[in-house]
């Protein structure tokens, strides 16, 4: 059915398909600049600071975490202040200086344990901690991704190719207010006497919405192959 | 008739370097609840606006933590900030959630913030 080389648990296809909201954005967006609440100029402005954004300083938290058991601490007790040491400041970002309505300025750091794996959604719409990990992946922002996820997460897990034994307890995140969440995973076996460049390099963005677990040899995100919808949203 | 003025710029000024929700610290006296308590989420009527999620209400949970202050989102969408109050991270059993979730995963959770006013000691 597939055309690449899938192993035993390859991710399975997922349908590509445009929002209403996507569509909304954009008329509200273009009614916005009609009436004057704000310039194409602003727009441009905030659109290319939002792409200056990645997952990079997460990973990087990661990474010092694993080295670190103060800063660890530091980053599971206050997540935005040890966001400072890898480079991101919520309350003083541009371009608003106070966090944008939907990335509010409350980090919390999800300490995954052997017994215990934490998973990211929005259900209500798609919250992410955008300062510290960018735009989200567009599959993050699916009504399929935040529907099934609270109601069949092993499921989902699992068309990512993530299977977990029984005795892990799973934990579905749900950021319906204004916390923003980050996975802290386990570190893998084999990274013994890693550098912190090395380590942050497997912290890729699924393992840090939680939808992957970091690996010595992994450093991408796997893709997804993507099938055409049956029934596309035509606009 | 003289055009209407609207505020526009009172949550900017009290976050800016402070930060939202930590604006808000303070403000909402003392929390009813502690880590530990058992609640349940109260089904409220909303109008227009929640993001009390409707597959939580009326299902029991675990206070994990006391997260911060803030007028709740119902209230602030409509720009109303003068009901600050406490914001708890809550753990739901799945099997307490979906009651065909499979017995063999006994311990799959779900974590997520509702504010004081939804709750009720369980």
């Amino acid at each position: 059915m597939s055309d690449d080389k899938h192993d035993l648990h390859s991710p399975a296809p997922m349908v590509d398909e445009v929002s209403e909201f996507e569509v909304l954005e954009l008329a509200v967006r273009e009614l916005a600049i009609e009436k004057g609440l704000f310039t194409k100029e602003d727009h441009n402005r905030w659109t290319e600071y939002m792409h200056t954004l990645g997952p990079a300083p997460a990973a990087r938290l990661v990474a010092k975490a694993w080295l670190d058991p103060e800063f660890k601490k530091l980053a599971v007790n206050d997540g935005v202040k040890a966001s400072l040491d890898v480079g991101i400041d919520w309350i003083n970002s541009m371009p608003t200086n106070f966090g944008t309505p939907s990335d509010y300025c409350n980090l919390r750091v999800l300490e995954d344990t052997p017994k215990l794996k934490h998973v990211v959604v929005c259900t209500l719409c798609s919250c992410y901690p955008r300062p510290i990990l960018g735009q989200s992946p567009e599959w993050y922002r699916t009504p399929n991704y935040r529907r099934r996820i609270v109601r069949w997460p092993r499921q989902v897990l699992a068309e990512f190719g993530l299977q977990l034994p029984e005795d892990i307890e799973v934990r579905v995140e749900d950021s319906n207010q204004k916390s923003r969440f980050i996975v802290l995973p386990v570190r893998p076996e084999g990274t013994e006497g890693w550098s912190e460049d090395q380590l942050a390099e497997i912290v890729t963005r699924d393992c840090l919405i939680g939808v992957a677990v970091p690996k010595p040899s992994v450093t991408a995100n796997r893709k997804r192959p993507v099938r055409r919808a049956v029934n596309p949203y035509h606009h | 008739m003289s055009k209407p003025h609207y505020d526009r710029n009172h949550h900017v000024e009290k976050a800016t370097d402070i930060g939202d929700p930590q604006c808000f610290k303070g403000e909402a006296g003392k929390p009813r609840f502690k880590v530990g308590d058992r609640v349940r989420v109260r089904n409220l009527p909303d109008i227009f606006y929640t993001r009390t999620q409707g597959y939580v209400r009326g299902a029991e949970a675990v206070v994990a933590e006391l997260v911060y202050e803030s007028p709740p989102a119902e209230d602030e969408s409509w720009d109303n900030t003068e009901n600050v109050e406490w914001f708890y991270s809550l753990v739901f059993k799945m099997a307490d959630l979906w009651p065909d979730y499979p017995d063999y995963f006994p311990n799959d959770t779900v974590e997520t913030e509702i504010p004081e006013h939804y709750l009720e000691a369980a």
